[in-house]
């Protein structure tokens, strides 16, 4: 009985031991979770859009939800305005933040404080900043009373509408106002761990300063930039609260069509909801895997 | 492609004053203008809570007042209670997001193996697929198993964006931190459970310490998935901020969106003071 | 309407039996018996209820309301061993999807809404769905205070009550204007004369995107004066009439769009978007359903102080508005112990007292209670002053709710013909 005992303890310890044990068993609770959890989530939304599972409005499976959407006006003009939104708040993000670190990283007086005051909007909730901006930019906010006060405009309505306007000028604000200081800490660390040498090694080979910019900085902070600039676009396409309180209502961004029709009255309204859903998830997945080919490409590129 | 790139955000604590560079003052008006935009939507909120009456085309309020702060500070008010969920379901999310995290990121920080790639892959996209998407698909079954409405459902659902981050994270931390003294520790004959409490505890305990408020963070704003989930019976700070928003009391909710915002702020110059004014840097943005 | 309440009868006994079973089934998701709530045993009822928490889904974009809720309310539940729970909603829609979903999902007792303040089109739906609890609602001890025979209160939007819901107060829709900026003769006293008036004040009018409550009222009531009154829409809905009667509606909100606060190119979500214009001059009017007036938003400064509200010649809606307990409520008892609750004669006056209440009408009648409330009722009515419409000139210009069939139509076309700006053919 024993001598079993101890094979099998050591053919246990073996097993354990084993390569692919100590690789996947510490990965499989955090894989668990998210394939059980959003897999579970994403898989659901597909098959409910298919008429699939829903109790008593389901008579699936079909494209209807899916062919409703296409023939829907509004689903079309959403689209446009949430990739507009997500494609201006991105490119505004990553030129403005590298900007930012740039300047940053050559401040010699006050560089820690004026790092700190830069990301203090970082760790704010979403809804805040948008409250912010409803309270600055607004026809009757902040900027437009200062305006009046100085004489510049006559009353709200001679103020230019920024929010709850037809190119969602305050929801771009607001992210742009969001992600700038997250690309330009990406990029400030980037630059501080090891842009000072190369670059210097640059102008001691005679490079003019828009060359290093050009050969030097911006290559080495394509890769880590990139990771980011992926996560703001996917955010800025698929975030909620914002356009809902910055935004005009109709159209509507994709999220909150989503969920306007979720929240229909009418349940039959759903699987359009759930169709939403599977077309923002597709789309932002597409985009983020043409960006990454097309980032490695360049990079590769680069390093040539 | 991994998002956050941790490694390379991670190391990057060294100071890298460049001697030598001209400082133009140019420069430090420019900051200074940038740092005052990225402030300027705090003025509003600021006047707009200490004021009562506060109309258009009033720039500092006619009439000051505290009464928006004290409907907020209220202690019998909804604020308190908000504040008490929040923070519960932050810390769960925190603490059950870190035991995933840690096995998990000393894996993909330490070992190569085939797929690992994937696994990065797999683990990322819940941070790129929009909240509403996730909210909305995990309802009906949230329902079902009467996790919907309640702070339980409302912690599982905020794992889904949460837990990626902070393995992403933890892998960084395992990446950078000297696991030879794990080797060498065990070598003089410590124990196993000896050798992670005394010599890997120390070497990962900053870094994720840092994971794991990320991690409660990514709770601290959620709007969506609180809002289908919780089916509006779980009241969060960020709930209660939108519902605010929408009862029409701009001071009130000027109030609140601070009050919102100050833990946050209160927990970057703690983060700042430990790492030696990297801050958030270590880490970069929220969601 | 005899025929139609007969026509009902069946309608009730299916429905009736539906619910008596799920009513049965039903366990209390905070630990309070659910089953067999029954009314009239209110002992039992208030027994069941204590130490529950009662969810109530409630629109929430009124800070007084929100208020007086919490802190009138709230303590007077917490003495029966109740806590409350106030979900505050965008949209009642949003409380009637959660609990149809809940019944598709098969949840049919232990759900998470208790209590749904409600009226109109959403109670059709409910009702329609078969999702809420009947006959509970004259069987409360204070129901003896409610009017029941007053059609007013026995018929939502045209639809028979049938005690599937309990009134909490009544409301009028009126105007208002700022006194500072516009003078009593230059305000429109009919739709007419709006139409004119916002051609002549371009930019200094809009009104909330229907289908939020205030922007839904402010529409059926052009589309009555427009289509020969309320009238011709009780009873039967007949779908071609209303779209023969509303063409020139839409023709009117058409060339009138250039002329609206941002050109008509988006409109405010809510009321409280549109006070919050109102309060900062960005438009000249906006609107309010409460009949003592707005001296509690001036008091709490979402209006401003020269603020007053008018109504026009031609008449504008009146309703009740009532709270309605859905099928698998999770605490069936502690959501009639409020609804029996907010009939308390003192606490009615309350809420109708503008100062510290929130000028909400009654749900009671005055004629029903004892004779020092019905006096404290008429005091509060006496000190309204200038920041209400006169009483006698609200009765006389009060018009009926319509059928939920019209409000969803036109909700619907204004949609699709104003907001998306669809091609009418």
């Amino acid at each position: 009985m024993m001598g079993r005992t101890s094979t099998v303890v050591t053919h246990l310890r073996r097993t354990l031991r084993h390569e692919s044990v100590r690789t996947w068993g510490p990965l499989a609770p955090a894989l668990g979770l998210v394939v059980v959890l959003f897999g579970g989530a994403v898989g659901l939304a597909l098959l409910r859009s298919l008429g699939l599972l829903a109790g008593g409005t389901g008579a699936g499976p079909s494209l209807d939800a899916y062919r409703r959407l296409i023939a829907d006006p509004e689903f079309g003009r959403s689209l446009l305005l949430t990739l507009h939104v997500a494609v201006t708040s991105t490119v505004l993000a990553i030129v403005l933040g590298i900007g930012a670190a740039l300047l940053l990283r050559r401040l010699v007086r006050g560089r820690q404080p004026a790092t700190t005051l830069f990301q203090l909007n970082l760790p704010l909730p979403h809804v805040v900043g948008a409250v912010a901006i409803l309270a600055l930019l607004g026809q009757s906010g902040l900027l437009s009373r200062v305006a009046a006060q100085t004489g510049m405009i006559e009353g709200p309505a001679s103020f230019p509408a920024l929010v709850f306007d037809p190119y969602a000028i305050g929801i771009i604000v607001q992210y742009v106002w969001k992600e700038v200081p997250f690309i330009g800490i990406v990029a400030l660390a980037i630059l501080r761990s090891t842009g000072d040498e190369l670059e210097e090694a640059a102008r001691t080979l005679g490079a003019s300063p828009w060359q290093r910019l050009r050969h030097v900085i911006l290559p080495l902070l394509l890769p880590g930039v990139l990771s980011a600039v992926v996560i703001v676009f996917a955010f800025t396409f698929g975030t909620f609260e914002v356009p809902l309180l910055l935004g005009r209502s109709f159209p509507a961004v994709l999220p909150v069509l989503a969920h306007q029709r979720y929240t229909d009255v009418d349940l039959a309204a759903r699987p359009e909801a759930m169709a939403i859903s599977v077309v923002i998830t597709v789309l932002v997945l597409a985009v983020v895997l043409a960006g990454s080919v097309l980032a490695r490409r360049t990079i590769r590129q680069e390093a040539r | 492609m991994t998002a956050v790139d941790a490694r390379q955000v991670q190391g990057s604590s060294a100071p890298a004053g460049v001697a030598g560079q001209p400082q133009g003052t140019g420069r430090s008006v420019v900051v200074g203008a940038m740092l005052l935009l990225l402030l300027a939507p705090f003025v509003p909120l600021v006047l707009a809570s200490l004021a009562e009456g506060y109309f258009f085309p009033q720039v500092l309020p006619d009439r000051w007042s505290t009464r928006a702060w004290r409907i907020v500070l209220d202690p019998s008010g909804r604020t308190w209670s908000a504040l008490v969920d929040t923070v519960t379901i932050g810390v769960a999310v925190m603490v059950l997001s870190l035991v995933v995290a840690i096995p998990a990121g000393r894996v993909l920080g330490t070992r190569r193996f085939r797929g690992k790639r994937v696994v990065e892959l797999v683990l990322l996209t819940p941070v790129l697929v929009p909240a509403v998407a996730v909210a909305i698909g995990i309802h009906v079954v949230f329902l079902r198993l009467g996790l919907a409405g309640g702070i339980p459902g409302v912690v599982l659902a905020h794992l889904i964006p949460a837990t990626p981050y902070v393995i992403l994270l933890s892998a960084g931390v395992f990446a950078n931190a000297d696991l030879e003294l794990e080797a060498q520790a065990r070598s003089l004959g410590a124990s196993w459970w000896r050798t992670r409490l005394h010599v890997t505890l120390p070497l990962v305990a900053p870094g994720l310490a840092v994971a794991a408020l990320f991690g409660f963070l990514v709770s601290w704003g959620q709007y969506v998935l609180t809002l289908v989930i919780g089916g509006g019976r779980v009241v969060t700070l960020p709930i209660l901020l939108f519902a605010t928003a929408s009862g029409g009391d701009a001071s009130v909710t000027a109030a609140t969106a601070l009050f919102h915002s100050l833990p946050a702020v209160v927990l970057l110059v703690a983060t700042t003071r430990v790492l030696g004014g990297q801050g958030f840097a270590t880490f970069g943005g929220t969601r | 309407m005899p025929h139609r309440i007969r026509a009902v009868v069946p309608l009730l006994l299916v429905a009736l039996t539906a619910t008596a079973c799920s009513f049965t089934a039903a366990p209390g998701s905070d630990g309070a018996e659910g089953a067999e709530v029954d009314p009239s045993e209110w002992n039992d009822v208030v027994a069941a209820a204590d130490g529950a928490t009662l969810d109530l889904h409630m629109w929430g974009g009124s800070t007084e309301i929100n208020r007086f809720v919490d802190e009138v309310y709230g303590p007077r539940l917490a003495e029966l061993g109740i806590t409350l729970s106030r979900v505050p909603l965008a949209d009642t829609a949003d409380a009637v999807n959660a609990v149809l979903g809940e019944l598709e999902a098969g949840r049919s007792s232990g759900g998470s809404v208790d209590l749904i303040w409600i009226n109109g089109d959403n109670f059709a739906t409910m009702r329609q769905a078969e999702a809420l609890l009947i006959g509970w609602a004259e069987e409360l001890p204070n129901a003896e205070l409610v009017d029941w025979d007053d059609p007013a209160v026995a018929f939502d939007a045209g639809l028979a009550v049938e005690g599937a819901e309990s009134p909490w107060g009544s409301a009028q829709f009126q105007f208002v204007h700022d006194t500072a900026r516009t003078g009593e003769t230059h305000l429109p006293r009919s739709y007419a004369e709006l139409a004119d008036w916002i051609v002549a004040n371009p930019g200094r009018f809009t009104y909330p995107a229907p289908p939020a409550f205030h922007g839904t009222r402010f529409l059926k009531q052009w589309f009555y004066e427009l289509s020969g009154g309320p009238d011709a829409w009780v009873g039967s809905f007949d779908e071609d009439a209303y779209a023969e009667a509303a063409a020139p509606l839409w023709a009117l909100l058409d060339d009138l769009r250039p002329h609206l606060w941002r050109g008509g190119e988006t409109y405010p979500g809510d009321i409280a978007d549109l006070d919050q214009l109102f309060a900062n001059g960005e438009v000249d009017l906006t609107f309010t359903l409460l009949p003592a007036g707005i001296g509690a938003n001036i008091d709490a400064g979402t209006l401003p102080a020269t603020a007053r509200p008018f109504v026009f010649d031609t008449g504008t809606i009146a309703d009740h508005h009532y709270l309605a307990i859905p099928v698998n409520a999770g605490d069936p008892a502690a959501a009639m112990v409020f609804a029996d609750l907010v009939l308390d004669p003192d606490l009615q006056a309350a809420k109708l007292d503008p100062a510290g209440g929130w000028g909400d009408g009654l749900a009671i009648a005055s004629d029903r209670v004892d004779a020092a409330q019905a006096a404290a009722v008429g005091d509060i009515v006496d000190d309204l002053g200038e920041t209400a419409v006169d009483q006698e000139r609200l009765a006389a210009v009060r018009l009926p709710d319509s059928l939920g069939a019209l409000t969803r139509a036109l909700d619907q076309d204004w949609d699709r013909f104003i907001r998306q700006r669809q091609p009418r053919s």
